[in-house]
């Protein structure tokens, strides 16, 4: 692996390290899923752009299991999702000299790779096949999917694979940008201001796209609700 | 039958998170990764892998600005040679025109070039100068100027007498 990383003048370092980091100023109404903290980014960043290949490392195995779930949940493909966030990380790797701390580590990864996952589903269109993860078994002891299964007739009547299925059928409906939203804001739990950090568009646009994805939602799983089990 | 509220929807988008790749998929993907960065290296051109070394090379020198702004540099050092140059250049000696060469030279003795055969008074070209400048007449002028008094001072001038 190269070490293709330019030193950073100490000021740049000193406002990285001043700097409160985005989303710090956030109220907490959401809470982000397992949010990383950004000043031990900033750290890592560092440390990778004066030529510590290994602190990469630490941001690659810090991120991966938040990007998977990121980039999978939008292409609802195993194989995909792996060779997506393999090049997501490399560009982000040889990217990385020139990342100037002006939005946190963690919204310009996830930048990174919703764009490569936005551009990558323009370009499959609609030639793609679900290659789904399995259900964790941690489902069944889920609180949400306990309340559930007691209060959806829907949901107690099918399977859980088949559930999953709707679910993803129902996800891949959306067009690409209203999946993203929906992704990061019910599926990662990320608050309205992030998203619209990483999608560079303004939180009024995302909570129209979350309003108008919902609506969509209800409508495919319609007919999910009527049949259950097909 | 109501349909799915948004709480709803949201719940059971939710349960998406339970949905994790197979066992180890996490452990073994920075392998992955080292791998395919490796392969990805090892499929450049030799003269890519050496322009990244070289890269490399200036970097670890602490010098990206200088490597950033190669023409830059390159503009500003040529444009230092010929400020020197053209500053310390020493002034060529004024050199008059007492050198041999073609000049357009009206004759001497014009009258003896006239002749009958020719109405119109043809001029010769000749090689030799307008003006001969004496050497010696050039090193007199490097001489000490010297002031000669012609004549007698008005006030050393007798007086009048009638």
């Amino acid at each position: 692996m190269s070490n293709t990383v330019a030193l950073p003048s100490i000021a740049r370092r000193l406002s990285d390290l001043l700097s409160p980091g985005v989303g710090a100023n956030d109220k907490p109404k959401r809470k982000a899923m397992d949010r990383p903290r950004t000043d031990e980014d900033q750290k890592l960043v560092a440390r990778t752009q004066s030529g510590e290949a290994g602190a990469f490392d630490e941001l690659v195995v810090k991120y991966t299991p938040r990007l998977y779930g990121l980039v999978y949940n939008m292409t609802s493909n195993h194989e995909d999702t792996n060779d997506l966030l393999q090049d997501i990380f490399a560009k982000a790797y040889k990217a990385i000299s020139g990342f100037r701390g002006k939005s946190s580590f963690y919204t310009w990864i996830h930048s990174i790779a919703v764009n490569m996952t936005l551009n990558f589903l323009k370009k499959r269109g609609r030639r793609f096949h679900l290659s789904l993860d399995d259900v964790d078994a941690s489902i069944q002891n889920d609180k949400e999917f306990i309340e559930l299964t007691a209060t959806s007739s829907p949901v107690r009547e099918a399977d859980l694979s088949e559930l999953q299925r709707r679910l993803n059928e129902a996800m891949m409906k959306l067009s690409e940008e209203h999946r993203a939203v929906v992704t990061m804001f019910h599926i990662q739990g990320m608050p309205h201001a992030e998203i619209s950090k990483i999608l560079r568009v303004s939180e009024g646009t995302v909570r129209s796209r979350l309003f108008y994805a919902n609506r969509q939602l209800q409508n495919y799983l319609d007919e999910f609700r009527k049949n259950p089990v097909s | 039958m109501d349909e799915f509220d948004d709480k709803e929807i949201a719940t059971l988008l939710r349960l998406k998170r339970h949905e994790q790749p197979p066992p180890g998929y996490f452990d073994n993907f920075l392998h992955e990764f080292h791998r395919r960065q490796r392969d990805e290296l090892l499929r450049q051109p030799l003269w890519r892998i050496g322009l990244q070394r070289a890269q490399d090379f200036m970097f670890r020198l602490n010098v990206p600005a200088l490597t950033s702004y190669p023409a830059m540099v390159t503009a500003v050092l040529v444009f230092a040679a010929i400020i020197s140059l053209k500053v310390y250049q020493a002034p060529e000696p004024v050199r008059l025109s007492a050198q041999a060469g073609p000049a357009f030279a009206a004759p001497l003795n014009p009258g003896s070039e006239l002749t009958l055969a020719s109405p119109v008074a043809t001029r010769v070209f000749t090689a030799q100068p307008l003006r001969n400048f004496d050497e010696r007449a050039r090193t007199h002028r490097a001489a000490p100027p010297r002031y000669v008094l012609d004549s007698v001072p008005v006030s050393y001038e007798s007086t009048f007498r009638f």
